[in-house]
């Protein structure tokens, strides 16, 4: 008997004899259940950028991204979201050697990710697979994640968003927080995050998605044989978003 | 002093009035609301039935009937928490319950429950009006 | 010693002004932060850089204010000086207003404010401050509550009980507000001496809060107060509860500075803006420095006028204070790359915060609410003493003999 037909079932049981007070404790039985099966566990998934390769005019990934995620954009910079950002840094000090280099800047999915520690309702957590990702129906939007986040990476949606380019998504109401999920979405369907389809696409190639717990995988292999650094990795946050050439 | 003696005759008037007022506020505005809506009638919970179709239901109508939020909790917590794609979407629902307003918003309104799905999820056939009507 | 209460008369047009004006006030928040819930928080100064303005500097401050029952409580119940027994009701009283105040800012802040009531109940997170915070703030109101009763219905055991759980629970509640901001890693923010210094400076602001509400409490219902009172919680307790949060203050940006690490961000911090005159003008200044010399002096720290000029500074000060907990730590960027500086984006860089007038409103609206439930519990409950004495040495001698011997019950 299946997940479903047992809530089925015993949804047909209970129906006419008790309240319905008694299916959420139902249903937090049957959620152990599947853990224990679930899919995700043993994966850490992550990401290597690869700078080198990454050209400073190209936009595809930010263009893809705000088209599959219906991110929010309303043309000033105090409220406009971004999963995935690109920064020019520049070397404080003249010399050899440092020129100015375009970078990438997007969650870096921590392992420990402060911003599901502090997160009132669990809404921002840490999935089995390793991927942190705001659950927006129980965002109450307190902000106390972009508090915590170091990297700046999350945003609060201030305005109500009417961008839906991809109606297989959701679009975005006002009051809740949100970063990028490596597009959970499509991950789950076996698909690549879009902005790694869409660089690859454009023939770049810079950016690699994978499972890096799986040692056949292709970014298991470039973690182990490129000279790849993570941003700030002394914050102790262990993140999964590897830079080459950084 | 005793706090009885401090609540005398005239200032239990005082603490009765206010008590009285937050008590029968939400009462009052929901009869001014009935009122005023023009919802005064209840639309028959067994309308979809008459479609040919309702077997084919992810659930017993009578299920739905009574547990569609939870079955849809159910289902937005394997989606978005655990990465299990069940096949059923809120989108779905709509391939064969055509009208949003007929389907949802009706029973809903009578209700007074406010449904909070669709200020981010897609409806197809209602919400392409929608769009079409604000574009 | 017997002390009295009663209730104000509140029959002046004074009154009623006040009255409808706090009313008013609260009508005005309730539909600012209606138009806010409806539109989005785009109408506050707040941006994805600064997501914390001034409701929560204002919440913080509350929560701070409500250690004037914590100080007068350890007086009369801790530390049993019966003198100061008059003002417990009205102590306790405010408490419970102030975090009332802390958890109103707190709550319409909120994105979703309709999720508020259940989220946060179903879905507890046990590692996140919002969520430990808000259980010890009422929790704090609920002890407050039982306090109250045990004043208003002159239960002796049950009073010294609660005042000094009140003690206690309030010490975790100033913590934990500061656990808030020091238990995340920002520069400006993690610093383990965040929430001491937040309980030395709520001390001062709650104590400084005290004076001025007896005073002002006791001159508009034309009751006798003994000037020895307030003269003795200004130069005894403000004074000190000043230097102790001066100290942890200069330790804690000292230390920010000193190390290289945070070299820049503390710099940022004491030199980087208009926060740093915040800092030096309101903070260190008026908050600390020009109150504890009023305090200090023999002249103007025996004086009631004086005391009440220092104690507003003191309120003052601790606004700015609050305030300084919350934003510099969020305009300045983190270093997200030692030794190289971001350019040619719109989200990096050090970012600004403008108040905007409907947060102003929302706060004023917080104010109007329980300034509203201040004034006519006053005409309500007899919180106010009729008249408050300073006792003499024999009278105190007295006082200790009685309260030991209300205490005998518990040591049997």
């Amino acid at each position: 008997m299946d997940r479903r037909d047992f809530i089925r079932r015993s949804g047909t049981l209970l129906a006419g004899a008790s309240g319905a007070l008694s299916l959420p404790v139902l249903s937090s039985c049957t959620s152990e259940v599947v853990d224990a099966q679930s899919l995700l566990a043993g994966k850490r998934m992550g990401m290597v950028i690869d700078l080198t390769k990454c050209p400073s005019d190209c936009t595809a990934c930010l263009d893809a991204c705000r088209h599959e995620n219906n991110v929010a954009f309303h043309d000033d910079a105090r409220w406009d979201v971004h999963w995935i950002r690109k920064v020019n840094i520049r070397p404080k000090e003249e010399g050899e050697g440092h020129e100015e280099k375009t970078v990438l800047l997007m969650c870096n999915h921590c392992d420990d990710p402060p911003c599901a520690q502090v997160c009132p309702v669990q809404a921002t957590y840490k999935r089995e697979d390793g991927i942190v990702l705001v659950d927006h129906h129980r965002c109450i939007g307190c902000r106390y994640c972009m508090i915590a986040c170091p990297y700046n990476a999350r945003f609060f949606n201030y305005k109500e968003s009417e961008e839906w380019p991809n109606k297989d998504y959701p679009k975005r109401s006002h009051g809740v927080a949100e970063s990028c999920n490596f597009c959970a979405h499509l991950v789950d369907q076996g698909k690549q995050p879009a902005c790694v389809q869409a660089c690859r696409e454009a023939g770049a190639g810079a950016l690699t998605f994978g499972d890096l717990n799986d040692s056949q995988s292709e970014i298991a292999g470039l973690v182990a044989e490129s000279s790849v650094k993570r941003i700030r990795e002394d914050w102790g946050t262990e993140p999964k978003v590897y830079y080459i050439g950084l | 002093m005793k706090l009885s003696t401090a609540l005398n005759r005239e200032n239990r008037g005082i603490v009765a009035t206010v008590l009285g007022i937050v008590i029968l506020l939400p009462l009052g505005a929901s009869i001014v609301g009935f009122v005023f809506s023009g919802r005064s009638e209840v639309p028959d919970v067994f309308l979809e039935r008459a479609d040919p179709r309702w077997e084919t239901c992810v659930q017993a109508p009578e299920y739905m009937r009574f547990y569609h939020m939870d079955f849809l909790k159910e289902v937005r917590e394997d989606v978005v928490r655990r990465g299990i794609k069940g096949g059923v979407t809120l989108s779905g629902c709509g391939d064969c319950h055509r009208n949003r307003n007929q389907f949802c918003d009706r029973c809903h309104d009578a209700a007074s429950v406010i449904l909070d799905c669709y200020g981010c999820h897609f409806y197809p056939e209602t919400d392409a009006e929608r769009v079409a009507g604000e574009g | 010693m017997d002390v009295q209460f009663a209730k104000i008369e509140g029959r002046s047009t004074a009154y009623y002004v006040t009255v409808s004006l706090l009313a008013a006030f609260g009508v005005a928040g309730f539909v600012a932060t209606m138009v806010m819930h409806r539109h989005g928080l785009y109408l506050s100064g707040m941006s994805n850089r600064v997501p914390w303005g001034l409701q929560i500097a204002m919440a913080i401050f509350y929560i701070g204010l409500s250690a004037g029952s914590l100080v007068v409580s350890g007086l009369y119940g801790v530390f049993g000086k019966m003198e100061y027994k008059p003002f417990a009701r009205i102590a306790a009283y405010l408490a419970m207003l102030f975090l009332i105040a802390g958890l109103l800012s707190i709550f319409t802040d909120q994105g979703r404010i309709d999720r508020v009531f259940t989220k946060p109940f179903t879905y507890v997170n046990a590692t996140s401050m919002f969520s430990i915070n808000p259980a010890l703030y009422s929790g704090h109101i609920m002890i407050c509550v039982l306090y109250l009763w045990a004043l208003f219905k002159e239960k002796g055991t049950l009073t010294k009980i609660t005042s000094l759980v009140v003690v206690l629970w309030a010490i975790g509640t100033h913590t934990g507000t500061g656990a808030i901001f020091a238990f995340v890693p920002r520069e400006l923010y993690n610093s383990a001496l965040l929430p001491p210094s937040f309980v030395a400076a709520a001390l001062s602001s709650g104590a400084a809060l005290m004076i001025l509400v007896i005073v002002g409490l006791f001159k508009f219902t034309n009751r006798h107060l003994d000037d020895e009172l307030i003269i003795w919680m200004g130069r005894r307790l403000l004074s000190i509860f000043l230097v102790v949060t001066f100290y942890v203050l200069l330790i804690e940006n000292a230390h920010r500075a000193y190390l290289a690490y945070s070299h820049e961000a503390g710099m940022f911090f004491l030199f980087g803006g208009i926060h740093s005159f915040m800092f030096w003008i309101g903070l260190i200044g008026i908050g600390c420095v020009v109150p504890a010399i009023l305090l200090f002096v023999r002249h103007t720290g025996t004086s009631v006028k004086w005391t009440v000029f220092a104690s507003t500074l003191v309120v003052i000060g601790v606004l700015f204070e609050r305030f300084l907990i919350v934003i510099p730590g969020l305009i300045h960027p983190p270093e997200l790359f030692p030794g190289w500086e971001i350019t040619g984006t719109a989200v990096e860089g050090i970012a600004a915060y403008h108040i905007s007038y409907l947060e102003v409103l929302q706060t004023l609206g917080v104010i109007g609410v329980i300034g509203f439930a201040f004034v006519v519990g006053l005409k309500l409950m007899p919180l106010a003493p009729t008249q408050a004495k300073w006792s003499t040495p024999e009278e105190q001698t007295a006082v200790a003999a009685a309260s030991a011997k209300a205490l005998r019950p518990l040591r049997a």
